[in-house]
């Protein structure tokens, strides 16, 4: 029992040393853009006095919860994911629309948003050049026709999330009217399916229109000509409470979200998965670069 | 020994009761619909589930067990350590580790996904198969020379069934460990159940996880009870009495 109870009085101890620290907790999910990300804000905001906790690598709807339940403060999140897998809404074609939407669904869940980003991180079909060039492939509507002509012939690599999620495969089946057939769906993780396709083990995979891969391995997107992937633009989403206590923390990401867009993503993405540099060395490079953090 | 037996009647009442109280939280959840809605890709993950299994098991089987034997002989024991060592290696490194490590050599998919399942279960039915022929009674190999047997004689006649109980022991182990290990082969693309079990955890939805998991456990716990009658089939009746005595 005394055991018991000095334990506790340790315990409180502890978390009454941090009173009057700026802490702050930053999600990510589970791909490079993400570690850059959330590594960049952690360096913005450290340099700022916060005292900041990253919760990394977790998938969308996982890191999703974790925001809801304010075990994640803040994370950089997708228009488009939210929008669709969380409010299970239609897609909308404009960013800003989009964005509003979003922002005036979520005001109920206590999270705000804000800084909406031209990081346009949506969703893509990759092909290598010469089997795009082979089969006369150039838009998803020219894939869904040869599939539909060869049945059975092409596979795809995907991650768990793609292939199960509304806006992921199975919209885009519907949307374009074809079938891969469950055999053909190879699920691997996210990491793996550029290199998939590259070996020539399938056919398809899916991308990000971010992704560094697509021009390392010389890869083409196809033209997604029925407009089916929605904006999925990189923008800030915070727990109401938390940005009432710390109000800057606004201005502070704005400056992030003001100099990306896809281009420098790409750029970066391309620094860390295909050269293989470390994501803080990236994230902290930029940063000075810009002039965002001092040296 | 009463109130032994009273306590483990007790324990597996009430274990009995949360497995019954699972099932009946995740049925009223309709947490199986992806079995009945989804039933062309459960079988097909199904499917590929037990291939992953059956081929890397049938391998290990197939390469450990003479392993074993072999080593056991008098002219290999001194490389004992060497197999014995490499074999260990192959268990200690993580098995996330081995399909990383084979995509580069295997590329992606099936074949990557049996090779690292298969190291995994090298180990147990190695160990297993040593440890049973070296704890058979010297003086039992003696009285067999004695009697004039060959050596190939003593080997199946002698060794291997006093060893069986041991061996299968082994390959029970390494099929069981498996089939819950094979769930990690969606990371490399093998396909399978974890298919589902991973969808489950990316999207937070338990319809998926528990669709995939629960299954992979029936499997498991179904073919440990399998093994077990095989087991009882194939040892003989005097063997079984000193082992359980």
């Amino acid at each position: 029992m005394a055991i018991m109870i000095s334990l506790a009085l340790i315990l409180s101890s502890c978390s009454s040393i941090g009173v009057g620290e700026k802490r702050i907790s930053v999600g990510g999910k589970n791909f490079t853009e993400q570690y850059l990300l959330s590594e960049m804000t952690a360096f913005l905001l450290e340099e700022e006095g916060f005292k900041v906790k990253q919760m990394n690598n977790l998938g969308s709807t996982v890191v999703r919860k974790a925001l809801e339940n304010n075990q994640v403060d803040l994370m950089w999140e997708y228009t488009g994911t939210a929008l669709i897998t969380y409010m299970k809404q239609d897609p909308i074609a404009d960013p800003d629309k989009t964005f509003e939407k979003v922002k005036d669904l979520d005001a109920k869940n206590d999270i705000h948003w804000m800084n909406m980003s031209k990081v346009n991180n949506t969703y893509a079909l990759a092909m290598t050049k010469e089997k795009a060039e082979e089969l006369d492939i150039h838009s998803i509507s020219d894939l869904g026709e040869y599939i539909n002509d060869h049945p059975d012939e092409l596979t795809i690599a995907s991650d768990a999330e793609f292939a199960n999620r509304q806006d992921g495969l199975p919209g885009v089946e519907k949307k374009y009217g074809f079938d891969f057939g469950a055999q053909n769906i190879n699920q691997m993780d996210i990491g793996l399916t550029q290199r998939a396709l590259d070996k020539g083990q399938v056919d398809v995979s899916v991308a990000f229109e971010t992704d560094a891969t697509i021009r390392a391995y010389g890869l083409v997107t196809l033209e997604d000509d029925k407009q089916f992937f929605p904006p999925y633009r990189a923008a800030v989403s915070v727990n109401k409470e938390v940005l009432k206590k710390y109000p800057e923390v606004e201005e502070i990401t704005g400056r992030l979200a003001e100099k990306l867009d896809s281009e420098i993503m790409r750029e970066l993405n391309y620094k860390v998965d295909i050269e293989g540099n470390s994501v803080s060395v990236v994230a902290y490079e930029w940063l000075v670069d810009n002039g965002m953090i001092e040296e | 020994m009463k109130r032994k037996k009273l306590t483990s009647l007790v324990v597996r009442c009430i274990l009995y009761a949360l497995v019954a109280l699972f099932l009946f939280w995740s049925i009223k959840n309709h947490y199986y619909d992806y079995i009945f809605t989804n039933s062309s890709t459960f079988l097909l993950l199904l499917r590929q589930h037990l291939s992953l299994v059956l081929v890397s098991s049938l391998l290990a089987i197939v390469i450990a067990v003479p392993m074993g034997i072999l080593i056991t002989r008098k002219s290999f024991r001194r490389a004992e350590w060497v197999v014995s060592n490499t074999v260990n290696f192959g268990q200690t490194i993580p098995s996330l580790a081995v399909l990383a490590l084979m995509i580069s050599i295997l590329g992606i998919g099936f074949k990557t996904a049996v090779f690292a399942l298969f190291i995994y279960s090298l180990l147990p039915i190695y160990r297993n198969t040593v440890a049973g022929i070296d704890s058979i009674d010297e003086n039992l190999l003696d009285a067999a020379k004695g009697m004039g047997m060959t050596r190939v004689q003593i080997l199946f006649k002698m060794e291997l069934p006093n060893a069986a109980y041991s061996i299968l022991a082994g390959i029970r182990t390494a099929i069981v460990l498996n089939i819950g290990t094979a769930a990690l082969a969606y990371v490399v693309g093998g396909g399978g159940l974890g298919v589902w079990i991973f969808t489950g955890i990316q999207l937070f939805d338990n319809g998926y996880l528990i669709s995939g998991a629960i299954p992979v456990t029936l499997l498991a716990v179904g073919v440990d009870f399998g093994l077990r009658l095989l087991e009882n089939k194939l040892i003989s009746k005097g063997i079984r009495a000193t082992v359980e005595s």
